[in-house]
């Protein structure tokens, strides 16, 4: 019997509401005190084609994905077709055989079958077949022990808002799911229990969610963003919660005035930003140069999907990093921070916008669907962690012709007054400038302001972000990654560790400028090295190996199919190079 | 009480660095007198440029002054506006800047009608770059990246804002100073966009569209005096008339500005407390529970 472990993937067509669903599993879980985290696989459309919704639940905070899917609710034959192969052996799989019955030749012998007629189900007993998914969920819910009355209350909360007869459908959908179950399957056990523990002080939310948050606390008053999948949740967050702080968010009419607009906005003194993904990103390219020559703090909130060009819109990736770092014509400082976790979501997005105002420049929070758009079970956030930094803002009157805007200072940062403020008029101009603003191609000058905007790097090292060391620090295998492969690289260690196998994890949280001491520091005594990152080149691993060298066993673990990493894609390359000592393979 | 300031109080120490005979003077002359006879203050004049011989211009107005990218000068100012609502914020630009690289920000601009005013600085050319042809270039120009003559028809700025609803159009000579400063005064007046096209000629490079050709071909729409600058299909008829260009204000309407329809509050955006930590913030985890 596995207990308290489980993945539900919930496969059916896209619009068929199987996410209302889905999220209503997720939030049992949760509310039955376990540690959740959700994955959305859907096509890049409204309605019909494939879609997904994984449902991982654990006693352990953080983690992502499981190795297998330990139950598949199906909808129809090609939810089965499409996923059996992911169902880990002693699995199960609720089918939904109204309309087609499993052919033979599909069947798997090492996991069992509840085979219920939900459509018919629905449409005769209960007058509606969308209840079909509430129907599964009373079947899933008798087969692996949820709480029942938890269940009916969080239905109750979803479908209260409708009318009082969809209400009545769906708990009578409930009752019909886990009679179903009591009548046909008594004999046949699923392998799988709940036990229920506190739900404490925690919360449930969408890494998007958190990042709309941490914008909204850290005094962010002023968005402007273009509907791009996966990062218009934070713009349709903001939009949302933002105008009760007095503040606006726009729709742009492309990604160029987006962030036009956000550097216009900031230029005026308010705490400005955008959320885009890598084809939008692209197109803000130019004026994110511009803000770092401008000296305007501007927050970027990059929600990474599979490129290049369209790529898979649905779909994650990591790819996106060289381009934070390196994009642009000419040099600029910037920062690029990387939350693991949708609670660092919501903290590194304060951090952001207080890098970005006491440094002046602009400031990247990298996230990626696999985790913006991932729900996840978090502690209560704590706002007395949260503070608002506003750096050298200048609001009282300055003497025009002594002051200067763009000031040679020892940490670069110039104080910044704006517009309205007596005597400080001035020029911002994207063309090279003087400490006063003023247009100038001198090789002196133009030295002294890339030494001044640049040397801002330096002087912001020790504001940045720390990484996280996890897992045993003097182990001999050492492990790199960040983002969303947090939760995989965690369960990873976790589990070397139960089998007797140390090892050390940095995750980053700043990127860049790229902790090089930390990095060298946390190489030192490791034997193995392993970098886990989701695309083909390895763009984190190239980076490490900038700063420390060629290390003879240094592991690249990627991949770029668009979906996250299983731990056991991570464990396997460990044990296989480290502890089997199969040669690496070297691709370069 | 602030002191009623001269033109002269908008000038910046630096020396502008257009050709002798430029219009663009004409522009930057106009917009320091229409400045001051509004009493505005330079702390409080925001003034947003693009790229080209027309986006100098940002440099030399004292002003809270953003010199930016090519063609963005609008979504900067739109922000700005919304921002700060107690700024007076003027966008300039050339033809190139708004009708070529920057024609989608200036669509949508209009459709917005943010109470901010647009000087497009037109020269039929783009000088900066030495004379290439311009999006309000006469077809069959003549220039290093169209030597057999520009193909491409000139766009009519004024009648494309027109259609996309704009709420105040207005079109003047740099050679008539006087006539600019009213309108661009009336610009700044108007409640909402409020676009200013100048001709301006270009007197390096374009050698047919001169001081000399502009005084044969244009007329002010008011020299008729039954014209109504209201009536919106009048102004469509002239605006899309063939031969002399129509100056003057040819359209003026009242309709809602983006800032009122934003439901925003009327104090500026970086004076809203952030600071304190509000107890609505810890509110909203309730909904994630």
């Amino acid at each position: 019997m596995v207990v308290n472990d489980i993945e539900i993937m919930f496969g059916g067509q896209a619009g068929d509401g199987s996410l209302t669903t889905g999220d209503l599993i997720a939030g049992v879980f949760k509310r039955m005190g376990l540690e959740v985290y959700t994955y959305k696989d859907f096509p890049s459309r409204i309605r019909g084609g494939h879609t997904n919704y994984v449902i991982r639940a654990s006693e352990h905070p953080n983690w992502g994905m499981a190795d297998f899917v330990d139950c598949l609710v199906a909808f129809d034959l090609e939810a089965v077709e499409a996923h059996l192969d992911e169902l880990r052996p002693g699995g199960f799989i609720i089918f939904d055989n109204s309309s087609e019955p499993i052919p033979d030749g599909v069947r798997r012998s090492d996991v069992t079958w509840y085979e219920v007629p939900l459509a018919k189900i629905a449409k005769s007993d209960l007058g509606l077949e969308l209840v079909r998914n509430t129907i599964s969920l009373g079947v899933l819910s008798a087969l692996i022990g949820m709480d029942r009355s938890i269940v009916r209350e969080l239905v109750s909360n979803a479908y209260k808002r409708k009318s009082e007869k969809v209400l009545d459908q769906n708990l009578r959908a409930i009752e019909a799911g886990e009679q179903y179950v009591e009548r046909h399957f008594a004999e046949w056990p699923s392998g799988y229990a709940l036990r229920a523990g506190a739900d404490g002080d925690r919360l449930i939310m969408m890494g998007n969610d958190a990042i709309g948050y941490g914008a909204l606390v850290a005094g962010c008053r002023f968005m402007a963003g273009y509907p791009i999948t996966p990062a218009t949740d934070v713009l349709e967050w903001m939009a949302k919660h933002v105008p009760r702080f007095g503040g606006i968010a726009v729709q742009a009419e492309d990604e160029l005035s987006a962030i036009n607009m956000v550097l216009g906005a900031a230029f005026t003194g308010v705490r400005a930003m955008t959320a885009t993904s890598g084809p939008g990103q692209a197109l803000m390219t130019e004026a994110i140069g511009l803000a770092g020559v401008l000296e305007i703090p501007v927050v970027v909130i990059e929600c990474a999907r599979t490129g290049p060009s369209t790529g898979m819109p649905t779909k994650t990736e990591q790819s996106n990093l060289n381009h934070l770092i390196f994009s642009g014509h000419g040099e600029i400082p910037r920062v690029v921070l990387a939350p693991g976790t949708v609670e660092d979501s919501f903290y590194l997005t304060v951090d952001a916008f207080n890098l970005a105002e006491k440094y002046q420049c602009p400031v990247f929070v990298l996230s990626e669907q696999a985790l913006c758009q991932s729900k996840a079970t978090l502690p209560s956030l704590d706002l007395s962690r949260t503070s608002v930094e506003r750096g050298k803002l200048q609001t009282e009157p300055v003497v025009f012709g002594e002051y200067k805007r763009f000031a040679f200072t020892a940490d670069g940062v110039s104080p910044r007054v704006i517009p309205g403020v007596e005597g400080g008029m001035h020029l911002a101009a994207g063309s090279e400038h003087n400490d006063a603003g003023v247009i100038t191609e001198s090789a002196l000058n133009r030295r002294r302001m890339m030494d001044k905007r640049m040397g801002k790097m330096e002087s912001m090292r020790d504001d940045l972000p720390k990484p996280i060391i996890h897992g045993d620090p003097q182990a001999e295998i050492a492990i790199f990654g960040y983002g969303s492969n947090r939760g995989p690289i965690g369960e990873a260690l976790e589990r070397l560790w139960q089998a007797g196998i140390a090892a050390r994890f940095f995750e980053f949280r700043t990127l860049w400028p790229f902790p090089e001491a930390e990095v060298r520091a946390f190489v030192e005594g490791a034997v193995h090295v392993f970098v886990v990152e989701n695309n083909y080149t390895g763009q984190l691993e190239r980076l490490i190996r900038y700063v420390v060298g060629p290390l003879e066993h240094m592991h690249l673990v990627n991949k770029y199919d668009g979906r996250p990493f299983r731990p056991i894609e991570i464990i396997d390359p460990i044990e296989k190079y480290a502890l089997l000592r199969v040669p690496m393979e070297v691709r370069r | 009480m602030a002191a009623v300031l001269t033109p002269k109080d908008f000038a910046t120490a630096t020396p502008s660095w257009w050709c002798p005979g430029c219009g663009d003077y004409g522009v930057l002359s106009a917009l320091k007198a229409a400045l001051a006879d509004l009493g505005m203050q330079p702390k409080d004049v925001a003034f947003i440029s693009g790229i080209g011989c027309s986006g100098k211009i940002s440099g030399y107005l004292h002003s809270y002054a953003f010199h930016g990218v090519h063609g963005r000068a609008l979504p900067v100012a739109t922000a700005v506006k919304l921002a700060n609502r107690d700024l007076t914020v003027i966008a300039a630009g050339g033809d190139g800047d708004g009708y070529a690289i920057g024609a989608g920000h200036f669509l949508h601009a209009v459709r917005r009608n943010p109470n901010i005013t647009y000087i497009v600085m037109d020269n039929q050319t783009y000088g900066l770059t030495k004379g290439q042809s311009s999006p309000t270039s006469q077809t069959g120009y003549v220039t290093g990246t169209s030597p057999q003559g520009n193909p491409d028809a000139p766009i009519n700025g004024l009648a494309v804002a027109l259609a996309a609803g704009a709420s105040f159009l207005a079109r003047g000579f740099s050679a008539h100073p006087k006539q600019v400063v009213e309108l661009t005064k009336a610009a700044i007046k108007h409640e909402g966009f409020s676009i200013v096209e100048v001709m301006s000629p270009c007197v390096t490079y374009n050698k047919i569209n001169t001081y000399a050709w502009f005084k044969e071909n244009i007329y002010y729409v008011n020299e008729a005096p039954d014209y109504d600058p209201g009536d919106r299909s009048h102004a469509f008829d002239v605006l899309s008339r063939e031969g002399k260009i129509p100056l003057g204000i040819i359209y003026q309407d009242s309709r809602a500005t983006l800032e009122s329809l934003s439901h925003l509050g009327t104090t500026p955006l970086a004076q809203l407390d952030i600071v304190s930590r509000s107890p609505a913030y810890a509110a909203m985890q309730e909904a994630y529970r």
